[in-house]
């Protein structure tokens, strides 16, 4: 099973265009089932972000066969689990069960894939439950922190948006618009199916062309993905919230895409500045060495676009300043000074070394191969991983950590008790203050409920 | 089905560190765990918190290796780690590529021989447990109500702090503290170590021998923790914060790990929230009546050493009366008690212990952390192996009964979040 070659992966194509790739998993009787739809919300209309990921759970709500409960009992009267989701670049309908209940379990699949009805009960139950778990969420600091400086750096372009919507356009999406969304995006052309588990490749693709051939394709869509740009200058976004004793904070850049030659390059340099955990330089300096934060990292999410690269940290009110200028300091110092030669050979060997421990169980197999078909990278990948990770250079590394991590061109955001440090804040930068009232305007009962009439 | 069963194997040291291996070799990974029989549990009022605080204080140097050089050295072998302390156990572990559990095994006994415990090593770490403390608790959206249900339903038992400990007692501890703690908690015999993977066992037996044979055991803890007494009547409180919604933290007390009514209890929490054909599930957040209502338990081996709580937990929608919830919620517990469900719906909460205990199995961490956390809290790794048998043996008296034994009213304690404005919240005290 490891090193995972090509050769492991059994794929083939029905004729309406549908891939299907199956994999044997013999240590459990187990199997994982995902169908990927490489569109996701980069395709939300405009006014109705988060039409994706509705769409997507309206698909389990009810099909011309079973409704919402009777599809529920049946999954779960086999002991699997099921969900269905969109993120920015896709949409996943994946089921977990028992491999002896496959082909039942394709059925059900089959069902809510090719069958779906948009029931509007159940559309507007499923509103109403997004919109309050959205309001729910106004008092969670970090999801805040994370909305605002993704939709910052991502501003103009379909990205900015969290794939689960907001509240004001959650209240938009209409009564046809997640039937007319699966009528004009899902096809099987742009879709994958991926099953591993304690089965025969024969038994994978049987039950998968059986079922699957039927689904016709619609008309294609054209799409051209927008080229975000890279933030200039610094601005400052500070959320006043004083009840908050902690401050949440963010920088953000902008990153690679997920099919750029340098990603690994930047995998590498990343580790060696916030990805590493300990053994980056932002925790070593921020947390083992001054104390300021239980936690501090950053993560750049590569895709179709360069996505965000985010640090992302707390601390408490009291030193919300000297973490800043600390780690303003960090990418200073990287990019003055560079990478040493025994960082970048422990982010290799750290890269390397941990490629085995991503790739152990069914459900990682499956996001790794599965991204690797979303943004086109051929299954060799796998094998040549630890050979790429190898032959990154310091030459390489520095000159990413010089292009990317400028700390005069970036965005900040704090969620926190502001009023104790919006001066200091003030002389950094240009602020853009947010009271909370702001954060939470959508949340009244009144804006809410006539949101959820908007049908 | 096939019968599963890990055939974990047991030894002990001379200095009574207790070893139990599993060989794996089906793909080039070993995990390596280190469990401690130390956690919130063996603390005093004074001292809340000192075993999750003692777990950074692993990370912060030993004789071979600066503050937080550990955890940069297992990573630059390619290995992963962490650690983690709960009301029962402390525990540490690290997954390697195969070739490298020699280095994980050398390194986790050097640093428990010579960990560098220091006035300045203690003072940055108090204050990154007091910032995890206002991440996970103070500022999180129910953190502070779990704490406080916690408090109010145990008034003997140390369950009654969080584990992160009291922010008054973070404040306090001292060197003399945390050094009083590592001589009692942090010998051999209080310790088992779990290695799971692509390694062979002679020869790892040896290192495990090499590294640790020489360390001297401590005597044992003097006293167990006060045991609870029956609660006798319902204990309600209300707690204010800044929130969009209302919500509600109920606990029950329940038994302990090793006893059989466990699992009629797991499949009591699957027919009413597992999953979206459970009655909470239909009900309450189906229709929109609740952004939320979950039974929360920790299925073993996560399940605790001794008496602790069953929670139930609602986050009304907006405009819904958290009261009027938190009644139709008992109703449908009510149903439960009176045997209003079929075998039908237990088979359906069966199967889902099983597929979910299976998908556990998939990674060799985990199925260390089965046999090393039943190892230390109910004294045998090889419980892990009943417990398909347990889930299958449970019937619909079962489940009846546990309803009715531990989900009753005077077994009960709720604590209500009631909104405020920011405003009120400037007017009260400030929680740390």
């Amino acid at each position: 099973m490891f090193p995972l070659q090509a050769a492991d992966i059994k794929t083939s194509q029905l004729s309406n265009g549908l891939t299907v790739m199956g994999m044997e998993y013999h240590k459990l009787p187990l199997v994982h089932i995902t169908m990927m739809l490489k569109r996701g919300s980069e395709r939300d209309p405009q006014g109705k972000e988060g039409l994706a990921d509705f769409t997507a759970e309206m698909l389990t709500l009810g099909t011309e066969g079973r409704d919402s409960q009777h599809l529920a009992l049946a999954m779960e009267r086999l002991g699997a689990r099921y969900s269905a989701s969109s993120g920015w670049d896709a949409s996943f309908l994946e089921v977990f069960g028992l491999s002896e209940d496959f082909p039942a379990l394709m059925d059900l699949m089959g069902d809510m894939l090719l069958r779906p009805t948009f029931p509007q009960e159940e559309l507007q139950q499923c509103r109403q439950r997004r919109i309050s778990r959205l309001i729910q969420q106004r008092d969670q600091a970090e999801v805040i922190a994370d909305e605002i400086i993704c939709q910052r750096l991502l501003e103009n372009t379909p990205y900015a948006h969290p794939a689960y919507g907001t509240i004001p356009s959650l209240g938009g999406v209409g009564a046809d618009d997640p039937r007319a969304f699966y009528h004009r995006f899902y096809s099987p052309e742009e879709a994958v199916l991926l099953v591993i588990g304690d089965l025969t490749p024969e038994e994978i693709g049987q039950k998968a062309e059986r079922l699957l051939e039927r689904w016709k394709a619609p008309e294609k869509v054209d799409y051209q993905p927008p080229s975000p740009t890279r933030p200039t200058g610094r601005r400052v976004i500070a959320v006043n919230r004083p009840d908050l004793t902690q401050s949440q904070i963010r920088v953000g850049l902008l990153g690679v895409k997920r099919n750029d030659e340098r990603y690994i390059p930047f995998k590498v340099m990343n580790y060696i500045f916030g990805g590493g955990g300990f053994s980056s330089r932002l925790m070593q300096r921020i947390r083992a060495e001054r104390g300021y934060t239980y936690g501090i990292g950053s993560s750049f999410e590569a895709g179709r676009i360069p996505g965000p690269y985010v640090i992302s940290t707390f601390t408490p009110t009291a030193t919300t300043v000297p973490l800043i200028e600390e780690t303003m300091k960090v990418m200073e110092e990287f990019i003055t000074e560079g990478a040493r030669a025994r960082e970048l050979e422990e982010a290799r060997n750290f890269l390397r070394g941990s490629f085995p421990l991503k790739l152990e169980t069914p459900g990682q197999m499956a996001g790794e191969l599965l991204q690797l078909v979303l943004y086109d990278i051929p299954f060799d990948y796998l094998a040549s991983y630890p050979a790429a990770v190898e032959r990154v250079t310091l030459d390489e590394v520095n000159s990413l950590a010089a292009a990317y991590l400028l700390p005069t061109d970036l965005i900040l955001v704090v969620v926190g008790r502001v009023e104790d440090f919006l001066e200091s804040l003030r002389s950094w930068g240009e602020v853009e203050l947010v009271e909370y009232s702001e954060v939470i305007k959508d949340c009244s009962p009144s804006s809410t409920s006539k949101h959820t009439s908007t049908t | 089905m096939q019968k599963i069963t890990l055939d974990l194997q047991r030894d002990q040291l001379a200095n009574g560190l207790k070893i139990l291996t599993l060989e794996d070799p089906s793909h080039p990974i070993v995990t390596y765990q280190v469990h401690f029989a130390t956690g919130s549990r063996n603390e005093r009022p004074g001292i809340t918190g000192i075993s999750h605080l003692f777990e950074h204080m692993m990370f912060r140097g030993s004789k071979e290796l600066g503050p937080e050089e550990f955890a940069r050295v297992i990573q630059a072998h390619g290995g992963t780690l962490n650690a983690f302390t709960t009301i029962d156990n402390t525990s540490y572990f690290e997954n390697l590529p195969s070739d490298k559990l020699e280095l994980a095994v050398r390194l986790e006994a050097e640093r428990l021989e010579t960990l560098r415990l220091n006035q300045e090593n203690l003072d940055t770490e108090r204050e990154v447990v007091r910032s995890e403390r206002k991440l996970r608790t103070v500022n999180s959206p129910f953190g502070l109500l779990i704490e406080q249900l916690f408090a109010i339903a145990f008034d003997q038992h140390p369950y009654q702090w969080p584990v992160v400990g009291w922010d008054s007692d973070l404040r306090a501890l001292t060197l003399e503290d945390c050094l009083d703690y590592y001589r009692r908690g942090y010998a051999p015999n209080k310790a088992v170590v779990v290695i799971v993977g692509d390694f062979k066992r002679d020869k790892a037996l040896s290192w495990v021998e090499r590294y640790y044979g020489h360390l001297k055991p401590q005597p044992p803890l003097a006293t167990s923790p006060a045991q609870e007494r029956p609660q006798r009547g319902e204990r309600r409180s209300i707690f204010k914060k800044v929130s969009q919604l209302e919500a509600f933290f109920a606990g029950f007390h329940c038994p302990a790990i090793g006893d059989p009514d466990v699992f009629p209890l797991l499949a009591l929490d699957r027919i009413l929230s597992g999953g979206k054909s459970s009655r909470f599930y239909l009900r309450f957040v189906k229709t929109g009546k609740a952004v939320e209502v979950q039974v929360e338990v920790d299925p073993p081996p996560f399940w605790p050493m001794d008496p602790g709580l069953l929670q139930v937990y609602a986050i009304a929608a907006p405009g819904v009366p958290i009261g009027d919830l938190e009644n139709e919620i008992w109703a449908v517990v009510e149903q439960i008690q009176e045997g209003k469900f079929d075998d039908q719906e237990l088979a359906k909460a069966k199967r889902g212990l099983i597929t979910s205990f299976l998908r556990g199995l998939q990674s060799v961490f985990f199925k260390g952390l089965a046999g090393g956390l039943y190892e230390i809290k109910g004294g045998d790794c090889r419980m892990v192996n009943t417990m398909l048998d347990r889930c299958e043996e449970i019937t619909t008296d079962d489940v009846q009964r546990v309803a009715q034994r531990y989900l009753s009213v005077d077994n009960r304690t709720v604590v209500t979040l009631q909104p405020i404005t920011p405003e009120e919240n400037e007017r009260l005290e400030p929680m740390e």
